[in-house]
């Protein structure tokens, strides 16, 4: 022990004092740190503010004017979200093993973390009050500062101590996800958080009983926690099935689309439209897939096939502008593409297959959407959104990237063409998006761009938010993926010509995995820019996360009074975003070393 | 009967005339070699031959196709024609299995199965069959340039193109790529082979040719063009590079 | 079979399919533009508000809660008002990111355990919280502080409150452009001496210690400067009054060939470099489509140049960019101009003292006792006289104090007791002569007028609002942070290889840095460091959420009164189009300049 300490203590020295100007750097830095905390603690406990603010206000941050009856609907969406992120995660479970030595290293650490902030805490601490005098207040007492310092010092020394006992064993690092969920699921039923109002003098009380704020969260997250844990088990029994890891990005890829319209909308379908007009819609179009699949390498109608094609497309184009229902005009246009694809990609029986399975999913996704979408909802909100709270700029930030991402490849492709006419429009059109800031472009969204849309036709702010969301973030994601696309060496295009690669086949199979893959870094840091400047919408007006925090509750005075109190809700806002994009850049480090650039 | 005959064939970079009228034609199995110092447009010529590059007058004819701005006449040659180049331009994000069928399910249509056994039956022919589900980054450089050849040959080509295929291989490798060459022509393949290896193309050449200037200097047959060279831009040539 | 492949339907022609799809595509698309144009002609018919450039000269009824105008006369001036503020975040900004970044990034690179962990720290917090959050918590710290009212009017050192920070500062006395360009001057002259001194230490091999000698002249002419040797360069003003009045004489017509002919000179020199530069060896002659839009587009820049020059749009553009105020004629501004220059960089410019505050509705004040007489030693903020201030109708009579605005000597006085004085900025009515250039005053509280409103004086130390703090604190450290990365990752690319190179060859750790690692990290550095100050100039347009009065904020005040959305972003458009396009000029410029040196 001795020893470890002498080795500790002479790096210590080494990187902190090895010189006159590095000691006075060393101290003057330190100065400079506990002194910045010591005032943000001292900032944040004095009396003046009222954390309960946000403590109070969890729902409205959440889901902001949701109805409650239909809370059940966004519980199930984060428990089926859960159930895919436990499946993966069982499927994909890696061999990496965390030692044990590792883990209790971190509690240590983690436990001095706490110990230094403890000591470190101000006694008193002082604030401006609305006269201009200095208000001076104790805001740490010595009771409580030993209240912490005891237990936590004994955590410490337990998780120093241990060692020296030589227990070794190793954890595999995805069971460890499971375990740092389990603490705060734990915590729930243990940590009461009261709510509080105003009896008949104005004065705030916590009503009798209490009725904590947990309570309404506990028994949810236990179950969806559970239900993680049995998905993680039922992935690992999966892994072995062969297509398994296709089906399950593809759930990812529908799981948004689904979530969405499910909490958008309680549709109120009119089953007798479902069976008299979708069902035999979707019929037919499944049938007219499943016979071109079928019958593309029948010689007499391969003989035949640009005639086909020709009329498909003149049929699609007369059915559009007639009066067919849409599911039956959108599946035209599907099927018109889908048979211009289906001599470039089906050819062995197995190829057949995935391509029949894919072309069902899509009707079933079509007839889905469209039906929801025309039906009216049963959800029915006070305010002008159904999105509000974090729910919001969850959605802004994922469908932001979900448009955007393929748009940004076809604007790379285009500004990559050989094409000039289309190399210079591709150009404009992304250095025109880029040239102005984000926030000129959701006023764009909020007040000019109704009127280039046809007259009767309105869309919801978020909608055009998300319209011109995916032409901000495409030409960002764009400029990142041409990065990519000149990365490739010309021998590769030349390889793929001189094995004969139709020029569809060329970009799909050889150069975007290549290009893609070369820049998933950068990709990652625009997903994470474009989930940071989401906050942005707050400035027009939408109530998302951070307007939440920063307008509604700055300004509540129903049923408590918490105008005024925007720091804490903003500390609060910040936390939230930092730990979400912390996690997400570190994971995408993680992924970064994992695939490594090796295989090149 | 010549299954590739040009007629003139000229191209210009710019101002620059890379081809300044080439004429030849090639039988069916015959091995041609092409030298010629760097910049003599042996590549440019080669490259025209499957369309890579875009000659601008004269005739190309491959396999009674001429190769004109038509597409299904483009495509045809290209899946007549097979390519090996000097930097090898493997696809390093796959296999080199999916590297060998890749070409074989998307574009001759095969299903999986038939393209995986053709693909081992060519590994073999090229001698590393044991390699077959690493990436290209792992192989040596002579190992990629075989699994190169592999990947050309899986199309079934009818004619092979190799440009400087030993060029960017240590010394020690240049030997096993030369072997398979070696085979593939005694297999009967007609090939054109721009090289600098001048050992091959005594021992296995037919034709051997030599390009200066964008021009045909000498064409013979390899005894005739090593010891008993026409014009004296040969001499001077085999005398730098022998 | 053979033969059906031989003949070319021109549907299977690669040059023609290229062309027909691009042309297909083109169509399509200009389609689709021009139904959304008809949309809009529809739907602006059917709200009543024709697309119209009008309110541009119409005054727009609003105020500006800072910057050069606070009362715009015009929607164009209101305009100007948004981009200059927008600019002075942008360009104080961008000095700042990149130094605090370069600091913090040389500390992320310290082998000081403490200093390279609080370094990393302070990256991962301010990266990963949006920006907004940022500006919104910097806003609400502010905001925490009481009202401005409730402090005693009087001189402070720093002062915080609800109304913004303040703190001492160098106040600009009427002499500080000609220091500036004085100080310009200098640093040229110890540029170039140090080049020179280091030209003799290859040639002669001796030390001539260049550091030490341009130093040494550069500090002893700034001292010498600061104490009246910075009027030499008054004689650049005394020129320009002559070249004012000659070229005042010249003819419109001769201005317009003047700035067509030097456009299409620039136009043909560059197009001529770039095709002489595609007629190397390497090059070879090869021009792609894209070397061919390049000459196109050059060409077509050349001439729109000379059409603005000569047609009433150009004009109108000046007008629009300059504005009334120096009267843009069809001279683009040349006499002006001139007469500019001799105005601030005369030897003896003249000072102004400028009566207490705008009072609400006073517009004169008659003057009842004169106390600073010429020859006295004024300081900034002395009372110089006292004045009873009226309005129009000469009622609501009230005492006021008149200030010195500028310290120095008094060496004319044009006014005396009993005269009537305009209150107005414009006032002449002294003369101030032996001024600093640059005056260190300290912040002041003052009452506006009888009202119980204060607020902190003009030109009395510095103000910041709470809007222009909160942005430009925001975007200031958010930008350093991410320039702090881009400094760590181009010094770390210049490898461990070039730096012990370095060392073998026996230069010093200094000389090292100079001569190695930093041409090569700057190379690295460069572009995207480029891409940080254009973002950082987006950045700014946050302002309008904490009410910051930049060209988006503006903007949007301008179309909530006129209902012109579409003239509004169309000038966002342009501008921020310009700024970017700016920014990236000037960072290629430098980009070329350091390959230059590597070659």
């Amino acid at each position: 022990m001795v020893d470890l300490i002498k080795k500790n203590a002479k790096s210590l020295q080494e990187s902190l004092f090895s010189s006159v100007g590095s000691a006075a750097l060393t101290i003057a830095t330190t100065y400079l740190v506990i002194n910045f905390f010591r005032g943000m603690l001292g900032f944040a406990l004095t009396s003046d503010k009222d954390w309960l603010a946000v403590l109070n206000n969890m729902q409205l941050y959440m889901v902001q004017a949701y109805p409650e009856e239909d809370f059940i609907r966004v519980w199930l969406s984060v428990g089926l979200t859960f159930v895919l992120a436990g499946l993966s995660i069982g499927i994909w479970r890696s061999d990496d093993r965390v030692k044990s030595s590792q883990v209790f290293n971190s509690f240590f650490k983690g436990g001095l973390g706490v110990l230094f902030f403890t000591i470190i805490a101000p006694t008193n601490s002082s604030f401006m009050g609305n006269d201009g005098s200095v208000i001076t207040e104790e805001v740490f007492s010595m009771e409580t500062r030993l209240g912490i310092l005891i237990p936590v010092a004994i955590f410490c020394v337990i998780f120093f101590s241990i060692r020296f006992i030589n227990i070794n064993f190793t954890v595999n690092s995805s069971d460890m996800v499971f375990f740092y969920l389990f603490i705060p699921v734990a915590l729930l039923w243990f940590i009461k958080l009261p709510t509080i109002q105003l009896d008949q003098n104005n004065e705030r009380i916590i009503p009798d009983p209490v009725m904590p704020i947990a309570d309404t969260t506990k028994i949810p997250w236990t179950v969806i926690f559970v239900s993680f844990l049995a998905s993680y088990f039922i992935g690992m029994y999966l892994k072995n099935i062969k297509s398994i890891k296709s089906i399950m990005s593809l759930s990812w890829f529908l799981l948004p689309l689904l979530i969405f319209s499910w909490i958008f909308k309680k549709p109120q379908i009119d089953m007798s439209v479902v069976l008299g007009s979708d069902l035999p819609i979707f019929g037919a179009f499944l049938l007219w897939g499943f016979l071109v699949i079928t019958f593309v390498n029948n010689s007499i109608f391969k003989k035949y096939y640009s005639t086909y094609l020709g009329l498909t497309f003149l049929l699609t184009l007369v059915g559009v502008f007639s009066g067919l229902p849409m599911l039956a005009k959108t599946c035209l246009l599907l099927i018109a593409l889908f048979s211009v694809v289906v001599p470039a990609v089906s050819t062995s029986s197995q190829g057949k297959r995935s391509l029949l399975i894919v072309w069902a999913v899509a009707l079933v996704t079509l007839t889905f959407l469209l039906r929801g979408g025309a039906s009216d909802t049963g959800i029915v909100v006070p305010g002008s959104s159904i999105f509000g709270g974090f729910s919001l700029t969850w959605l802004l930030a994922i469908f932001g990237t979900y448009v955007s991402f393929p748009l940004g490849v076809l604007l790379a492709l285009g500004r990559n063409s050989k094409l000039p006419i289309i190399r210079i429009v591709c150009t404009g059109i992304i250095e025109l998006t880029r040239s102005v800031p984000y926030i000129t472009w959701l006023f764009f969204a909020s007040v000019t761009l109704a009127v280039f849309l046809p007259a009767g036709v309105e869309f919801n702010l978020i909608v055009r938010v998300l319209m011109v969301t995916a032409f901000f973030s495409g030409a960002y994601f764009a400029e990142n993926i041409r990065g990519g696309l000149q990365s490739i060496p010309k021998g590769q295009y030349e390889a793929a010509d001189a094995i004969g690669m139709s020029p569809f086949q060329k970009i799909s199979l050889i150069i975007m995995p290549q290009a893609l893959r070369a820049v998933i870094p950068t990709l990652v840091s625009s997903a994470i820019t474009a989930f940071k400047d989401s906050s942005l919408v707050t400035i027009i007006g939408l109530f998302d996360f951070l307007t939440i925090g920063k307008t509604v509750i700055g300004n509540q005075s129903i049923p408590v009074n918490f105008v005024g109190h925007d720091r804490e809700n903003l500390i609060f806002v910040a936390i939230v975003y930092w730990i979400f994009t912390f996690t997400l850049s570190r994971r995408s480090m993680k992924v970064e070393k994992k695939l490594g650039l090796g295989e090149r | 009967m010549s299954i590739i005959q040009t007629k003139d064939v000229k191209k210009w970079f710019g101002d620059f005339q890379a081809l300044k009228g080439i004429s030849m034609d090639v039988a069916e199995g015959e091995v041609l070699v092409i030298c010629g110092p760097s910049g003599s447009g042996k590549s440019t010529f080669i490259r025209c031959i499957n369309r890579l590059e875009q000659h601008q007058e004269g005739q190309i004819i491959v396999d009674g196709i001429e190769l004109t701005n038509d597409l299904k006449n483009i495509e045809a040659i290209r899946s007549e024609v097979g390519m090996v180049f000097q930097s090898f331009n493997l696809f390093p994000h796959l296999t080199v299995m999916q590297n060998i069928t890749l070409a074989q399910i998307w574009v001759r249509k095969k299903n999986r199965a038939e393209a995986e056994e053709k693909a081992m039956e060519l590994l073999e022919r090229v001698g590393i069959p044991e390699q077959a589900q690493k990436f290209p980054g792992q192989l040596s450089g002579g190992q990629q340039q075989r699994v190169a050849i592999a990947r050309a040959l899986a199309m079934e080509p009818k004619i092979m193109l190799f440009d400087e295929p030993t060029s960017a291989l240590d010394p020690e490798m240049i030997k096993e790529v030369l072997d398979v060459m070696k085979e593939l022509a005694q297999s009967g393949m007609t090939m054109i082979v721009v090289t600098h290896e001048m050992g091959f193309a005594k021992e296995v050449a037919d034709r051997v040719m030599l390009f200066d200037e964008g021009q045909l200097v000498e064409e013979n047959t390899p005894e005739e063009f090593f010891n008993n060279p026409e014009s004296d831009r040969t001499k001077l040539f085999l005398s730098q590079i022998l | 079979m053979k033969n059906a492949l031989k003949t070319l339907s021109f549907f299977r022609n690669v040059v023609f399919l290229k062309w027909a799809s691009q042309i297909v595509f083109l169509v399509g698309l200009l389609y689709i533009i021009w139904s959304y144009i008809q949309n809009a002609v529809v739907n602006l018919e059917q709200t009543n508000i024709a697309f119209s450039w009008g309110w541009l000269g119409e005054t727009p009824g609003v105020s500006i809660a800072e910057g050069m105008y606070t009362l715009p006369n015009s929607g164009r001036q209101m305009i100007q008002v948004g981009m200059l503020n927008m600019l002075r975040v942008t360009v104080t900004g961008i000095f700042a990111a990149t130094f605090l970044g370069t600091f913090l990034g040389i500390a992320r690179l310290s082998k000081n355990y403490i200093v390279e962990k609080t370094s990393t720290g302070l990256l991962e917090v301010v990266r990963n919280v949006p920006l907004l959050v940022q500006i919104f918590f910097f806003q609400a710290f502010v905001l925490t502080f009481p009202r401005l009212e409730v402090f005693d009017v009087g001189t402070y050192n720093l002062h915080v409150s609800a109304k913004g920070i303040a703190f001492p500062w160098f106040n600009r006395q009427p002499t500080a452009y000609l220091f500036w360009v004085y100080l310009i001057a200098i640093l040229i002259l110890a540029n170039k001496i140090y080049k020179w001194r280091v030209q003799i230490l290859e040639r002669e091999g001796r030390e001539t210690r260049p550091f030490l000698w341009s130093f040494g002249i550069f500090f002893g002419l700034l001292v010498a400067g600061w104490y009246g040797g910075y009027r030499v360069m008054g004689v650049i003003g005394f020129l320009a009054g002559y070249i004012s009045t000659g070229v005042d004489l010249l003819p419109a017509i001769f201005y317009q060939i003047l700035f067509s002919s030097i456009a299409v000179f620039i136009g043909y020199r560059s197009t001529k470099k770039f095709i002489d530069s595609k007629k190397s060896e390497e090059a070879q002659g090869i021009y792609s489509d894209d070397d061919y839009f390049k000459i196109i587009l050059n060409v077509i820049v050349v001439l729109l140049v000379v059409v603005l020059m000569f047609s009433s749009v150009g004009l109108g553009l000046s007008n629009f960019l300059v504005g009334d105020e120096l009267v843009f004629k069809a001279d683009w501004g040349v006499p002006q101009f001139f007469d500019g220059v001799n105005n601030k960089l005369y030897w003896n410019p003249e000072a102004k003292i400028v009566l207490d505050a705008q009072l609400d509705g006073m517009k004169r004040a008659d003057i009842i006792d004169w106390i600073a007489v010429p020859g006295t030693e004024v300081t900034k903020g002395d009372v110089i006289a006292r004045a009873t201030a009226k309005d129009l109708k000469g009622d609501l009579n009230q005492e006021i104090s008149i200030y010195a605005k500028y310290t120095g000597v008094i060496e004319e006085v044009f006014v005396s007791k009993g005269d009537t004085v305009k209150i107005n900025e414009k006032t002449y009515d002294i003369r101030v002569t032996d001024s600093k250039p640059l005056e260190l005053s300290r912040p002041r509280i003052e009452q506006i007028g009888t009202t119980k409103f204060k607020k902190y004086a003009d030109g009395f130390g510095k103000s910041l609002s709470v809007g222009y703090f909160a942005i430009w604190l925001g975007v200031v450290l958010y930008t350093a942070i991410f320039i702090s990365e881009v400094v760590r990752a181009g010094i770390m690319a210049v490898s461990k290889g070039q730096s012990e190179a370095g060392l073998s060859l026996g230069l010093g750790r200094g000389a090292l840095l100079r001569l190695i690692v930093l041409p090569q990290a700057i190379r690295v550095m460069l572009p995207p460091m480029g891409n940080q100050y254009l973002n950082l100039a987006k950045n700014t347009s946050l302002g309008i959420a904490v009410a910051y009065p930049e060209i988006v904020a503006v903007g949007q005040t301008l179309y909530n009164q006129e209902g012109q959305t579409l003239p509004v972003f169309l000038i966002w458009m342009a501008f921020y189009s310009t700024v970017s396009l700016t920014i990236s000029t000037i960072i290629n410029y430098y980009n070329r300049k350091m390959k230059i040196v590597e070659r």
